[in-house]
């Protein structure tokens, strides 16, 4: 396999599929804060719909992904906000992170190696941004040789310097072609600086199915 | 333009009749055992309880001489009620949002000092139903706050809305009723009929409301977005609007939003001999076949700490030039001078379209800053901003600050500071207002 097809093997388990449903658990601890949120995400391709569901304060905020063009809707305000994709979605977690992953399509692999992560054998490709609208300059990224996922990767600024890290559980299962395929189930979100700064983000369980798009319309947003 | 009102209004009469239940079988309802689980399962409501108090410094202006004509209450206390329904059924989506405001107010200064009083308020701010009458296609007739371009500081492009809400993120803006056809070719492409049928809970100080319809193209795409709208109001005054942006960097965007018009409705302050006052707010351009436009472009720029910093320029050639300015504030003092004599009557009228002239902003230049950072700590959103008017060099400087408290309960505080004199456009109503409150939502 060449590293692009891996790596997009690899997005397919991370959302890159027609017509998705899922629930999101984030939970957030920042020093001795502590936050608990639900959204309800429903995605096509790179469009994406986050609906907050808990805890009440939040209820009803949308996130809206069109592509790389983000929208913020709050309950009573209802003008959409335009965000970009680095803006934070709360913790470690920036919008760009409940999206569908498009790495093969928004980053280069510049080399590959082997490494090993908690045992399992891994691809270790670095990979470049190749546009600017990809959230993050350049990750380090480790594909399980055996079940051709992410199963961790390190961010990196333009600088050069790490700033967050995550890894990733797919204990969530979906059909694709009569043929079960494993999906993302957790993903843990370390700070670089403050270690103890973690974010997990936890999926539920995947629903596949049409989602048309009047769910991506700004003008009928239901707000 | 009746005649579009009635064929929409009668089109969703008959499209929500069609969605009531049709029996079994059915693809709408597929996969529920009730019809009480499939409406269950449509609805969603949310019920937030808002209490907060105010405290407004007035201005010594011209435009409410000894606070009489405004009557700026000091102190505010209010109490809101404000629930959000939801129900969507197959073809059909409703939402409601009726409101409760119970306000206490105290005057401190003006012909009402030391007054009190006590007013409740029951009523819909906004309404929706929904009909989905075709793949794609969808018809709506409701009140609704319908905002759209992704400005801050205003929204040209929207010839319904002069406030786009975000000086004052907890006070809603009033909804006025709109008829709408969406249609949906394709996932970029989006065409949309909308007719301004009544002003619902708009208010309108000088100036009478006037029905208008629009039609409107949006495109969304993988570089940008962008929205083309073209209306005419009942005096058959057409309106060009657009607006567009782009996320050029994961982290940088670019917008803009702007409008012209042949001819307007704004007051402007002209030399009238039949006038006491020697001059009187007439709709110059009412007539006019010139044109008149309002550019804004805008940018922002999120840091990877989290603060994301904003900038607005607005060109708003609807608004004054220097000589409009210094005879619009002549006038306004002789109506002022004027008030509680002989002439009260016309300095009242006068008084009510120089607060009102129909323009969002005085001027024509206006700069804008802004600083947001959410979720600090997983505790605190701020927001601070300031608008420069650079005609005048008044400033506006708001702060919005929320702090979170638990699951259910947000601490917030709002304050508004305007800096210039009382012959400039932010020292002009209020010189400060202090708002803080708490938010609890069930």
């Amino acid at each position: 396999m060449t590293p692009e097809e891996i790596l997009s093997s690899a997005d397919r388990a991370r959302g890159n599929v027609e017509g998705i449903e899922w629930n999101i658990d984030i939970e957030s601890i920042e020093g001795e804060h502590t936050q608990h949120r639900s959204m309800m995400v429903k995605a096509r391709g790179y469009n994406c719909l986050a609906e907050f569901i808990s805890p009440p304060k939040v209820k009803g905020r949308k996130l809206l992904m069109i592509d790389r063009n983000m929208w913020f809707v709050k309950p009573g305000l209802r003008k959409p906000v335009p965000i970009s994709p680095r803006q934070k979605l709360m913790g470690g977690a920036a919008n760009g992170d409940i999206a569908s992953t498009n790495y093969a399509g928004d980053y280069q692999p510049t080399s590959v190696s082997d490494d090993t992560v908690n045992g399992e054998a891994c691809y270790l490709l670095d990979l470049k941004a190749i546009n600017k609208k990809a959230t993050y300059d350049r990750i380090k990224y480790w594909i399980s040789k055996k079940r051709l996922v992410g199963v961790k990767s390190d961010f990196f600024t333009v600088s050069g310097k790490r700033f967050k890290s995550a890894t990733f559980e797919y204990n969530n299962s979906i059909m694709i072609s009569g043929t079960p395929r494993p999906f993302v189930s957790k993903m843990v979100i370390t700070d670089a600086v403050i270690t103890n700064n973690v974010t997990a983000m936890t999926y539920g369980e995947v629903t596949l199915k049409e989602i048309p798009d009047s769910t991506f319309n700004l003008n009928l947003l239901m707000r | 333009m009746s005649v579009f009102f009635a064929c929409i209004q009668l089109w969703t009469a008959c499209t929500l009749a069609s969605a009531l239940p049709s029996g079994q079988g059915s693809e709408d309802n597929a996969g529920y055992s009730s019809l009480w689980d499939e409406l269950s399962e449509g609805f969603d409501y949310s019920l937030r309880f808002l209490t907060f108090g105010t405290y407004q410094a007035v201005a010594d202006s011209t435009q409410n001489p000894d606070n009489d004509f405004l009557q700026i209450p000091r102190y505010m206390a209010d109490l809101d009620l404000r629930p959000d329904a939801i129900l969507s059924f197959r073809r059909l989506d409703v939402s409601i949002k009726p409101r409760m405001n119970l306000r206490w107010s105290a005057w401190e200064n003006g012909t009402r000092k030391g007054d009190e009083e006590w007013e409740d308020d029951w009523f819909i701010n906004e309404w929706l139903a929904r009909m989905r009458v075709a793949r794609g296609l969808f018809v709506s007739y409701g009140r609704e706050n319908l905002q759209w371009g992704p400005a801050f500081l205003y929204s040209p492009s929207n010839p319904f809305f002069l406030d786009n809400g975000r000086s004052n993120p907890k006070r809603e803006v009033p909804g006025m009723d709109f008829a709408r056809i969406v249609w949906l070719p394709g996932m970029e492409w989006t065409i949309s009929f909308i007719g301004n049928t009544d002003k619902g809970r708009q208010e309108f100080i000088s100036g009478d409301f006037k029905e208008a319809y629009g039609f409107k193209l949006d495109y969304s795409g993988q570089q940008g977005y962008a929205g083309l709208i073209l209306s005419r109001n009942e005096v058959e005054r057409d309106r060009f609007g657009a607006f567009g942006g782009c996320t050029a960097t994961d982290a940088f965007l670019l917008y803009t939003d702007f409008a012209f018009c042949r001819g307007s409705d704004v007051l402007y302050p002209v030399e009238d001999d039949t006038s006491p006052f020697g001059a009187s707010m007439q709709a110059v351009d009412e007539q006019s076949s010139s044109l008149k436009g309002a550019l804004l472009v805008g940018g922002s720029y999120t840091f990877l700490a989290g603060p994301t910093l904003t900038v607005e320029y607005l060109y708003h050639g609807f608004g004054y030039n220097d000589d409009q300015a210094d005879y619009f504030y002549r006038l306004r003092r002789d109506a002022s001078d004027a008030y509680g004599g002989p002439l009260w009557d016309l300095s009242r009228m006068t008084l009510g379209q120089t607060a009102d002239p129909g323009l969002r902003f005085l001027r024509r230049n206006y700069g804008m800053l802004q600083y947001n950072h959410n979720d600090i700590k997983n505790l605190l959103n701020l927001t601070f901003r300031w608008t420069q008017n650079l005609d005048d060099g008044s400033g506006q400087f708001i702060s919005i600050v929320d702090c979170l408290m638990g699951d259910h309960t947000q601490l917030f505080f709002i304050g508004t500071v305007n800096f210039g004199n009382g012959n400039t456009e932010f020292g002009t109503i209020v010189d400060s207002q202090w708002m803080i409150g708490l938010e609890y939502t069930f």
